[in-house]
């Protein structure tokens, strides 16, 4: 069953009061999300991939497709769908000065959480993301960090089945980004949320989605898990050498080899596919007199699937 | 170390949320509850509360002294000036409704939650009669005391239709306030203190509205405060300048009511349109 099930969506912004600009946001983009899967959303910046989390949050209203969140339509049904959902993003900002117990009660009152029921869900996301000994801080005294923690907690606060996140972990110290992550995988191991999540981060991205769409200008290029991407993409694969002599024209010109460079002491050649191309290489060096200390054989990382998608 | 969430996760599932009039009544007080926080530890707007009101009071008190007007002229101004304060407090607890999370870039939280245009405006319209209530006791004893002016002198059902009126005009600037607010974004933040002079000017605060320019006086035929005004200073023996003002300002303020709530929706609409919405939270 489908958490989102958006087609031909397509999104123009219009901007300039005499010189009219036109910005093509998203430019027909479909995308499934199966319920209890964590999706990914990569790209350039400005390539749509926050617009399409809006719309799909009913932030934003599309010009044109058709959009069903939740088995029900985001356009007619927007308040019901609403009730379901929430977002938190990297950026997220809340009334100054409010305290955290403030702010979680607030919204929790927007979602219909009252009495006995309201204080007993504030107090859970205070103790589960600890800001139990912050509850007295103003909203502007708290750290980046605290306050991504009470973004996370605040889109919580209604116990959604889908869950948008904006690049959640942006600005965040690594340790504390880790953290995020294993809360954000947590989520779905637990409560079966389905999350759709924006990130800058492709370590992020795989470590959490079990789906990735790469997005750019508004299009979505390439989807599927990372491996897929990295297969689709056809970047090839990482054949590393410690040789003696380096060689690396030699090996530049050989057949089957895409790039040749030197990383440190080794010599990473990027070939069309590993299997054919090492034996003949092997033998190629050997006839060259070349001696081998070792050799390794790589994937091509997410980082290279999207710097070559976004070129 | 490891926050809680990664060893499992405690709260309870499958809560249903509160339905009819239980839920209104929580999305309205959310943002009662919150406008009252947020008020309750602000000192500008202790100055809202206290220091201008008590100043428009005194300096205007004085004025009528200086310029030697009878008892019934000075409770004429006095009481223009008690109107200014009460919907100038009132109307600015509603424009909050917009302004605070414009200020803050939290608006899209707001709409990315279940709820209507009422909740939000009905529950800080509540804050803003709270806080135009003290203005109008404090004025009320301020005014008695210094110019021995009674609010209280015609009645308490006159007096407290005239507050009713001021809540409503007040209510009603306001929601056009966070309209301005919604359609332009920044440029229209200044609207939400300058528009509330020009309804007062127009209502005749300090002068009856005959006295006003003919396209003036014919705008302000069309604010509900100048019927609510009249019909209070009718009490101190100023004649009517309007036929049955009572009934006139009610039926305004529900047709102004209903308009600018409508429009209130539209723009929010609008923004989520054209994209304002997510500008005004970034």
């Amino acid at each position: 069953m489908l958490a989102i099930d958006a087609r031909d969506v397509e999104k123009t912004f219009r901007g300039g009061a005499i010189r009219r600009r036109l910005t093509h946001a998203l430019r027909g983009v479909s995308l499934a999300v199966e319920r209890g899967a964590i999706v990914g959303l990569l790209g350039p910046n400005g390539a749509g991939k926050t617009t399409l989390l809006s719309i799909c949050a009913t932030l934003l209203t599309a010009d044109r497709g058709s959009l069903t969140v939740l088995g029900l339509d985001a356009r007619t049904d927007a308040r019901a769908v609403r009730q379901r959902l929430n977002m938190a993003s990297g950026n997220a900002s809340f009334l100054w000065n409010l305290r955290p117990p403030e702010i979680l009660a607030f919204y929790g009152r927007l979602y219909g959480l009252t009495g006995a029921r309201l204080r007993r869900r504030v107090e859970e996301l205070l103790e589960t993301f600890e800001l139990i000994e912050h509850r007295r801080a103003p909203y502007n005294e708290l750290s980046t960090g605290l306050k991504q923690r009470l973004a996370l907690a605040k889109s919580l606060v209604n116990d959604p089945e889908l869950l948008f996140l904006d690049e959640p972990t942006l600005g965040l110290d690594p340790d504390v980004a880790a953290r995020l992550r294993r809360h954000i995988a947590s989520l779905r191991s637990s409560r079966g949320t389905t999350i759709v999540l924006t990130t800058h981060y492709m370590r992020e991205a795989e470590e959490l989605c079990d789906e990735i769409a790469f997005i750019k200008a508004g299009r979505i290029l390439a989807r599927g898990s990372a491996a897929d991407l990295k297969r689709q993409i056809g970047i090839g694969e990482v054949v590393a050498l410690r040789i003696d002599p380096g060689l690396t024209d030699v090996l530049s010109a050989a057949p089957g080899v895409l790039r040749c460079l030197v990383v440190n002491e080794w010599t990473e050649c990027t070939v069309d596919v590993a299997s054919e191309r090492l034996p003949e290489l092997l033998r190629l060096l050997y006839d060259k007199g070349a001696i081998v200390h070792a050799v390794a054989l790589r994937e091509p990382d997410l980082e290279q699937v999207f710097v070559e998608l976004a070129r | 170390m490891s926050w809680r969430a990664d060893r499992g996760w405690r709260f309870e599932r499958g809560w249903r949320p509160e339905s009819g009039w239980r839920r209104e009544i929580a999305a309205v007080w959310a943002f009662t509850l919150r406008n009252f926080q947020m008020a309750s530890r602000n000192v500008f707007l202790l100055f809202e509360l206290f220091f201008w009101p008590v100043m428009g009071v005194a300096t205007i008190g004085l004025m009528t002294r200086f310029l030697r007007l009878g008892r019934e002229e000075t409770s004429f101004v006095l009481i223009g000036q008690m109107a200014f304060s009460i919907v100038g407090t009132c109307q600015l607890d509603v424009a909050y409704a917009v302004l605070y999370d414009f200020w803050s870039k939290s608006l899209k939280h707001h709409f990315l939650a279940p709820i209507g245009i009422r909740h939000l405006t009905v529950g800080c319209w509540l804050v803003g009669i709270l806080r135009g209530t003290l203005v109008c006791v404090l004025t009320a004893v301020l005014s008695w005391w210094a110019f021995r002016f009674n609010v209280l002198e015609a009645g308490v059902l006159p007096a407290a239709t005239l507050l009713l009126g001021c809540f409503l005009t007040a209510w009603i600037v306001g929601v056009c306030v966070c309209v301005l607010i919604m359609v332009f974004g920044a440029p229209a933040e200044t609207a939400a203190w300058a528009s509330i002079n020009l309804v007062l000017a127009l209502s005749g605060i300090y002068y009856p509205v005959s006295t006003l320019p003919a396209p003036a006086a014919a705008l302000a035929d069309g604010i509900p405060l100048t019927y609510f005004l009249d019909a209070y200073r009718a009490h101190f023996g100023f004649a009517p300048e309007h036929g049955a003002p009572i009934v006139t300002g009610l039926a305004l303020s529900i047709v102004y009511i209903g308009l600018s709530h409508w429009a209130l929706a539209v723009s929010v609409q609008r923004a989520r349109r054209s994209g304002l919405l997510l500008k005004m939270s970034e």
